[in-house]
C-alpha cells in the first residue's frame, strides 16, 4: 500500500492558488448563505450567528486536530472521549473554584498528551490499525471520564464561562481561540521545516523513510497534536455550555471527520488543508442552523448532515474523469479497460 | 421544606389509618403465601412485621440525579427495621448486566426488588421471572411495559402528565392573555415529553396559546449543546417567545443567555428544578424583567414511593394509597408558593433542593 503514491505533487514552487477543497467548500458556504438569506433569513440574524459561531469554533478546532491525524493516513476515533475528558476535568476538578481552573486546564493537557502518546505508540510504533487502536483509547478515556466525574461534570466555573462563552468586540471569544489555533496550525505545517517534513511523510511514508526522515516520530506526533486540539475544543465547549454532560464529546465523532473530508484532505493522507477545514466547520454549523430555522423535522436534519458528508466524500474520492470517460466511452468503440481503484 | 412537612403529615395520617386497616391488607392474586400483617412500633405504616431482604437495582447509576436517588432509596429502606438486609446493584447502562443483576438477586434469595428499568421493555422478561419466583417486584419511573399483578407487583411510574398540568395551570394564571410557548424535551418521540404535551394542550386554549417550533416538542436529547442551538434558532425565528417549557431545566443554563445576546429579556420559564437553575435565576432576574420561573420537583423521591410499596408488600405493611408518583410544584418566583426560587450558592450546582434528602447530605454524596 505504501508503494502507491498518495498525492501527486510537482516539483514546482507551491502555487498561491486556493486549493480545490477551499474553493469547493467556500462556494458551498456562499451558496448556503445565499439560501439562508432567501429561505430562512432568521438564521442570519445577529443572534443566530452569534449562537452558531461558538459551536463552529469548537468544531473547527476538533476538525484541525483530526486533520493532522488524517494527514498521516490515520484516523482518530478517540475524539468523543478526548473532548468529554477535557470537559470533565476542567469542570469537576475546580468544582466552581476559579483558582483551581488553571491547574485543571494543565491537568487536562497532561491527560491529552498521555492519550496522544498512547494512540501514537499503538499506531505508529506497534503498527496497529488506527480505527481499532483509537477506539480502544476512546474507551479508556471514557473510563477516566466516569472515574473522575461519576457521570456528571457539574457546572463550569464562572471564569471559564466568561472566557470561553463571552464576547469581545461583539464577537464570541471562542472565535478568537479557534482563529489562533488555525493560524498556529497553518504556520507550523506550512511554514516550518518540521511541518513540511510532516506533510511529506503523510504523502509518501516510504519515500520519506528512504530520504532519512523519522516517519514513526511524525506519525506519533500527529496523534499527540490531535489530542491537544481536542483538549482545547473540550475546554471551550465546557465554557460555552455552562453545565455540560459527561458525554458531550459524543456528537463530534462524525462531524470531526466530515469537516476534514469536506475541506479536501484525503483520507489516504498527504497534504492538509487547514483553512478549508475551518470553512467546512462554519459550513456544517450554519447548515445545522439553517435546518433549524427552516423548521425541518429532526429526522430530516440528521439526514441532511449525513448527505453533506456523503457528498463531500464523493466529491474528492470518486475519480470523476473516469466516470466521465466511462459514460462517454459507451459511444466509442475502444472501451478503456477498468483498473482497480485504490479507493 | 413544605414537601417534607407534607410527606410527614401524610405518613402520620397513614399510620393512624393503618391501625384500623391492618387486618385487611390487600394482597394481589399471584403473590406467594400470605404474609403476617401489622405494623412495627416506631416505624412507618408501610413497614410490616415480616423480616425481609431488599434489593435496589439501578439500570444506570452514573450521574448526580441517580446518586441522590439511590441514596434516597437506601434512606427510605432504613426507616423500616424489618428490612434486615439491603443490597444495591448498578447495571452501568448495560442491559445484559441489569438483567443478570436481577437474576443474581433472585438466586440469592431476596424477598423484594425495586428496579429502575432503564432499558424499558427489554427488562420485562427478567422482571416477570423474578415475580413468578415469588419475589415482590416493583419497577419504578421508566415504564417496562407489562401489567401490574401479571408481570410484576406494581409499576410505580412518574405521572408526567401531572407536570404538564402544573405547567399549563401556571401559564394560564400568569399569562392570561395568551402567548407563544416553546416546549423543549429530550430525544424525539420520548413518552415523557409526549405525555406532558398532551396534558398541556388539554388545558391551554389553542386560540390564545400557540406552540412555536416542532410539536409535540423540540427534540434536544436533554443535551445542553443541542438545547443551545435549538434555542438560538428559535429566538432568531420567533420575535416573540413568552414562555419556555422544558422538562429538564438545568440543561438550559448555557442556552438562556442567548436571549440577552439578541437584546431580549429571558422570558418566563416553567421547568423542573435544580440548584444551578435556582442560582441562575437569582443572578439574572434583575437584568431580565420578563424572567419568571416555576419549577416542579425533579422526582428523586419517586424511589421512596417504590420502596414503600415493595416493603409494604413483602413485610405485610400498609400499601401506599397510590402507585403514581406525582411530582409536586416546587418553586414559583411569582407567588412564592409553595417556595420562592431557592439557590444554595455554596453547594454544588447539580443537587436538587426539591428532594427530601437535605441539601448538605446531597452535596456530601457528590463530593465522594
Amino acid at each position: 500500500m505504501y508503494a502507491m503514491e498518495r498525492q501527486v505533487s510537482g516539483l514546482k514552487r507551491p502555487s498561491r492558488r486556493a486549493s480545490k477543497g477551499l474553493i469547493t467548500v467556500g462556494v458551498a458556504l456562499v451558496i448556503l448563505l445565499v439560501a439562508s438569506g432567501l429561505l430562512a433569513p432568521s438564521s442570519l440574524s445577529q443572534g443566530a450567528v452569534l449562537g452558531m459561531l461558538p459551536f463552529a469554533s469548537v468544531l473547527a478546532v476538533v476538525g484541525l486536530g483530526q486533520m493532522l491525524v488524517v494527514q498521516q493516513g490515520g484516523i482518530d476515533l478517540s475524539v468523543p472521549g478526548a473532548v468529554s475528558l477535557a470537559i470533565v476535568i476542567v469542570s469537576r476538578i475546580p468544582n466552581g473554584d476559579n483558582a483551581l481552573l488553571v491547574p485543571a486546564i494543565l491537568l487536562a493537557f497532561g491527560f491529552a498528551a498521555a492519550a496522544g502518546l498512547l494512540n501514537g505508540f499503538l499506531v505508529g510504533r506497534l503498527g496497529l490499525n488506527a480505527i481499532i487502536a483509537t477506539l480502544g483509547t476512546n474507551a479508556l478515556l471514557f473510563a477516566a471520564v466516569l472515574g473522575i466525574s461519576g457521570g456528571s461534570p457539574t457546572t463550569t466555573t464562572r471564569l471559564l464561562q466568561s472566557v470561553a462563552g463571552g464576547l469581545s468586540f461583539g464577537v464570541p471569544n471562542s472565535v478568537f481561540f479557534a482563529a489562533a489555533v488555525a493560524v498556529v496550525v497553518i504556520l507550523l505545517v506550512k511554514k516550518t521545516v518540521a511541518g513540511r517534513r510532516f506533510e511529506a511523510i503523510g504523502a509518501n511514508p516510504v519515500a520519506a523513510r528512504a530520504t532519512g526522515l523519522r516517519v514513526r516520530v511524525h506519525q506519533m506526533a500527529a496523534y499527540v497534536w490531535g489530542q491537544m486540539l481536542y483538549c482545547i475544543a473540550g475546554i471551550l465547549l465546557a465554557g460555552i455550555t455552562a453545565q455540560p454532560t459527561a458525554f458531550q464529546g459524543n456528537t463530534y465523532l462524525i462531524p470531526a471527520v466530515a469537516v476534514v473530508v469536506l475541506g479536501g484532505t484525503s483520507l489516504l493522507g498527504g497534504r492538509g488543508f487547514p483553512l478549508a477545514t475551518v470553512v467546512a466547520a462554519v459550513f456544517l454549523s450554519q447548515l445545522d442552523q439553517f435546518n433549524l430555522a427552516v423548521g425541518v423535522p429532526y429526522a430530516v436534519r440528521t439526514l441532511v448532515q449525513a448527505a453533506a458528508l456523503a457528498v463531500g466524500v464523493a466529491l474528492y474520492t470518486i475519480d470523476w474523469s473516469r466516470v466521465r470517460a466511462r459514460f462517454g466511452s459507451s459511444t466509442r468503440s475502444t472501451k478503456p479497460k477498468p483498473t482497480p481503484s485504490p479507493a | 421544606m413544605m414537601i417534607r412537612k407534607r410527606i410527614l403529615s401524610l405518613t402520620v395520617a397513614l399510620g393512624l389509618s393503618a391501625v384500623a386497616l391492618s387486618a385487611c391488607s390487600s394482597g394481589a392474586p399471584g403473590a406467594d403465601a400470605p404474609v403476617p400483617t401489622g405494623t412495627v412500633a416506631g416505624a412507618p405504616s408501610w413497614c410490616g412485621p415480616k423480616q425481609i431482604t431488599l434489593g435496589l437495582l439501578d439500570g444506570f447509576g452514573g450521574n448526580s440525579w441517580r446518586l441522590i436517588t439511590t441514596a434516597a432509596g437506601a434512606d427510605e429502606v432504613k426507616k423500616c427495621p424489618s428490612v434486615t438486609k439491603y443490597e444495591y446493584a448498578d447495571g452501568q447502562g448495560d442491559t445484559q448486566k441489569s438483567i443478570s443483576d436481577i437474576q443474581g438477586m433472585v438466586a440469592k434469595g431476596v424477598n423484594a426488588l425495586v428496579v429502575f428499568p432503564d432499558a424499558g421493555e427489554a427488562m420485562l422478561p427478567a422482571l416477570r421471572s423474578a415475580y413468578q419466583a415469588g419475589v415482590v417486584t416493583v419497577p419504578y419511573r421508566v415504564n417496562p411495559g407489562g401489567k401490574d399483578g401479571v408481570d410484576y407487583d406494581a409499576w410505580i411510574g412518574a405521572d408526567f402528565s401531572q407536570d404538564g398540568t402544573n405547567w399549563a395551570n401556571w401559564i394560564e394564571k400568569n399569562l392570561p392573555d395568551g402567548g407563544n410557548i416553546l416546549f423543549m424535551s429530550g430525544p424525539k418521540g420520548n413518552s415523557q415529553g409526549e405525555d406532558e404535551y398532551n396534558a398541556m394542550t388539554g388545558i391551554l386554549d389553542p386560540a390564545k396559546y400557540k406552540f412555536v417550533g416542532e410539536t409535540p416538542f423540540e427534540p434536544t436529547n436533554w443535551d445542553p449543546a443541542l438545547s443551545q442551538q435549538v434555542l438560538t434558532a428559535a429566538i432568531a425565528k420567533n420575535p416573540k417567545i413568552d414562555v419556555i417549557v422544558s422538562d429538564f431545566g438545568p440543561s438550559l443554563l448555557g442556552a438562556l443567555p442567548e436571549f440577552q445576546k439578541s437584546g431580549r429579556s429571558i422570558p418566563a420559564l416553567v421547568t423542573s428544578d435544580g440548584n444551578s437553575l435556582g442560582c441562575f435565576y437569582e443572578q439574572n432576574k434583575a437584568a431580565n424583567p420578563d424572567f419568571k420561573m416555576m419549577t416542579v420537583a425533579t422526582g428523586n423521591d419517586n424511589v421512596r414511593l417504590a420502596v414503600q410499596y415493595a416493603v409494604a408488600k413483602a413485610t405485610g405493611g400498609q400499601l401506599p394509597s397510590t402507585t403514581k408518583f406525582e411530582a409536586p410544584i416546587f418553586e414559583d418566583s411569582v407567588s412564592s408558593t409553595p417556595n420562592p426560587v431557592e439557590c444554595k450558592s455554596d453547594l454544588p450546582g447539580d443537587i436538587f433542593l426539591s428532594a427530601e434528602m437535605p441539601a448538605a447530605d446531597q452535596a456530601a454524596l457528590l463530593k465522594k
